[in-house]
């Protein structure tokens, strides 16, 4: 193959041009519910339909801050608590403990490993009722709490398996040459070994807050108050309700969309390797 | 000796550190299916989920699954929408894999934004699906006109057969990223020294793509297959916000149909029995998956 070869002139640019039509492709869902969000209601039913707004309405965004029963910021800012606070468990917990499967060959490691493995694989409908049953018996149903503990439960198995890798690739010489300098195991760790990490750190932090914030099982089902339930949840809500307005909901899903495209935009190198080191290396 | 008695001292601090993280997983994920594994031997409804006794009627739940009609087109839907995605998500990526590999200025920055879709919340990507196979205002419908394919617009949604090919669409878009970036990452293994005696020996692209691409590929594709079958195969909120299973439960999977016997009918333990099938299905998978990638684990 002549990948290695640089490409002619032409090819470059025929290849370029078939990258865009496939971008735009892919990518057409999204933009269809961008300028959806921006029509008016009228608009939306024409026949043929406009491929771009020909009145500007930003209606759709303004009604759900001004009207009361259905106000999308407040969804957001629920899934917003509910998903730090699932990252903040899961990066407290899963870097210690992947740096402890990283390094220590201590008895019941491979079972630990494999546990975190296997529950990656767990389906939600397993966990949902004795979940239910759980924080309805601790008072946290009905809470964020409930949905932070239960979205944690994703991120952890995952920044284990990954910050793992990152673990086992830096030298144990370092660690001596720490113990040396008169560091102890647990200072060792805090001052050498996690800036060294840092990068896949960012990565579980990421990947955590992604789970979290994609959730609907666990928000739906563990917090009953509209007032209290994370956006993804709304905009399930609301679709019921009112299925047609296509204005309000996609303004909603555009909403859904900002962190994550913030996310893609200023930290998208993060994003590729937690996509492969997650899968492939296991 | 003192040095080995020292080495099991030194390794054993490691429990240390894992132990909350998998104190909290044995607490909110290992308590819980041990817990509904209980619950799907028991008769638990809506007036003994939280308080009251459960009575064990052992494996009736089971039983009564055989003989649930829904069930049995859960289960064979939740086959069918799995093996389809995953043929076609595979496949497109695949291609997208080779086409990005090539070295032309645009390659890396388009291939990352392609990603987009996979990060999205599964709910979203569920809306503007719906929007775009919605009936009267669907560009799905409004391109077939155009193309003088259908002459009435197409209730995709609410007709059984053309819904699962909705929700298979949707899904296909999610994974056609992930696919995609795994292969990608897969060819860059491969060393470049392989395909150049392979064209000093004559062969060509074709003959170089089943002979070196294909077979140096095997452990990723494995690997890809496998995890798209399991994230496929407990595949939840996608169908949950599109169909919600319907119509008429036609598009009902095992981890919805699980869901709407616990929370809409009260059922918990049949719901419990529903769901415990899906694990064990998982499960079987799962092992196949293990064993790959702890394969070259072992130091």
């Amino acid at each position: 193959m002549d990948e290695e070869k640089k490409l002619t002139k032409n090819k470059n640019i025929l290849f370029g041009i078939i990258s865009v039509i496939i971008l735009c492709a892919l990518l057409f869902p999204l933009y269809w519910a961008f300028i959806t969000s921006l029509k008016t209601e009228q608009e939306i039913f024409l026949n043929p339909p406009t491929f771009y707004p020909h009145v500007l309405n930003t209606k759709s965004y303004a009604a759900q801050v001004e009207t009361g029963d259905f106000n999308m910021f407040r969804s957001f800012a629920n899934s917003f608590v509910i998903s730090i606070g699932a990252t903040f468990i899961a990066v407290l917990l899963a870097v210690p403990a992947s740096y402890g499967i990283a390094k220590y060959h201590f008895k019941g490691r491979k079972v630990m490993l494999l546990s975190f493995l296997v529950t990656q694989m767990l389906p939600v409908s397993v966990l949902l009722t004795p979940m239910f049953i759980m924080f309805k018996n601790i008072h946290v149903y009905n809470t964020w709490i409930a949905a932070v503990l239960a979205d944690a439960t994703i991120g952890i198995p995952f920044s284990v398996l990954i910050l793992k890798n990152y673990f086992s690739s830096i030298p144990k010489d370092l660690e001596e040459a720490a113990y040396l300098d008169g560091c102890n195991k647990f200072t060792a760790f805090i001052r050498i070994l996690i800036p060294i990490a840092k990068p896949g750190v960012m990565v579980c932090a990421i990947f955590s807050f992604l789970y979290a914030w994609g959730d609907l099982a666990y928000g739906m089902t563990f917090i009953l108050d509209q007032e209290r339930r994370p956006i993804t949840a709304g905009i399930f809500n609301f679709m019921g309700q009112y299925g047609t307005k296509w204005s309000y909901l996609t303004a909603f899903a555009v909403v859904t969309i900002i962190p994550v495209a913030l996310i893609f935009i200023f930290m998208q190198k993060y994003i590729v390797s937690g996509m492969t080191s997650g899968a492939v290396k296991g | 000796m003192k040095k080995i008695k020292n080495m099991f001292r030194y390794e054993n601090v490691g429990i240390l550190f894992v132990f909350p993280a998998f104190l909290y997983m044995l607490v909110f994920v290992g308590y819980p299916i041990i817990r509904n594994i209980i619950l799907s031997f028991q008769d638990v409804g809506a007036g003994n989920l939280v308080r009251g006794t459960k009575n064990f009627i052992l494996f009736e739940n089971y039983a009564e699954l055989f003989g649930d009609s829904v069930f049995r087109i859960s289960l064979f839907n939740t086959l069918k929408y799995t093996v389809l995605c995953l043929i076609f998500q595979f496949m497109i990526g695949f291609m997208l894999a080779l086409f990005f590999n090539q070295r032309f200025t645009l390659a890396k920055p388009v291939r990352g934004i392609l990603l987009v879709p996979w990060m999205i919340p599964v709910t979203v990507t569920a809306l503007m699906f719906k929007l775009l196979f919605a009936t009267d205002i669907g560009v799905i419908n409004y391109i077939l006109r155009s193309l003088h394919l259908i002459q009435k617009n197409i209730e995709w949604l609410t007709t059984p057969g053309t819904a699962m090919f909705a929700l298979i669409c949707a899904n296909v878009w999610i994974g056609i990223p992930f696919n995609m970036i795994l292969i990608s990452t897969g060819l860059t293994t491969i060393p470049k020294e392989l395909y150049e005696s392979a064209s000093i020996d004559g062969a060509n692209k074709v003959q170089t793509f089943f002979n070196i691409t294909l077979p140096l590929l095997k452990p990723t594709i494995e690997s890809v297959l496998i995890l798209g079958f399991i994230y496929t195969f407990k595949v939840y909120d996608l169908v949950y916000v599109m169909t919600s299973g319907g119509p008429v439960n036609s598009t009902h999977m095992l981890s919805t149909y699980s869901y709407k016997l616990s929370f809409e009918m009260f059922k918990y333990s049949k719901g419990s029995a529903v769901a415990n099938v899906l694990l064990a299905i998982l499960l079987v998978v799962g092992i196949f998956y293990i064993k790959i990638t702890t394969q070259g684990e072992e130091e």
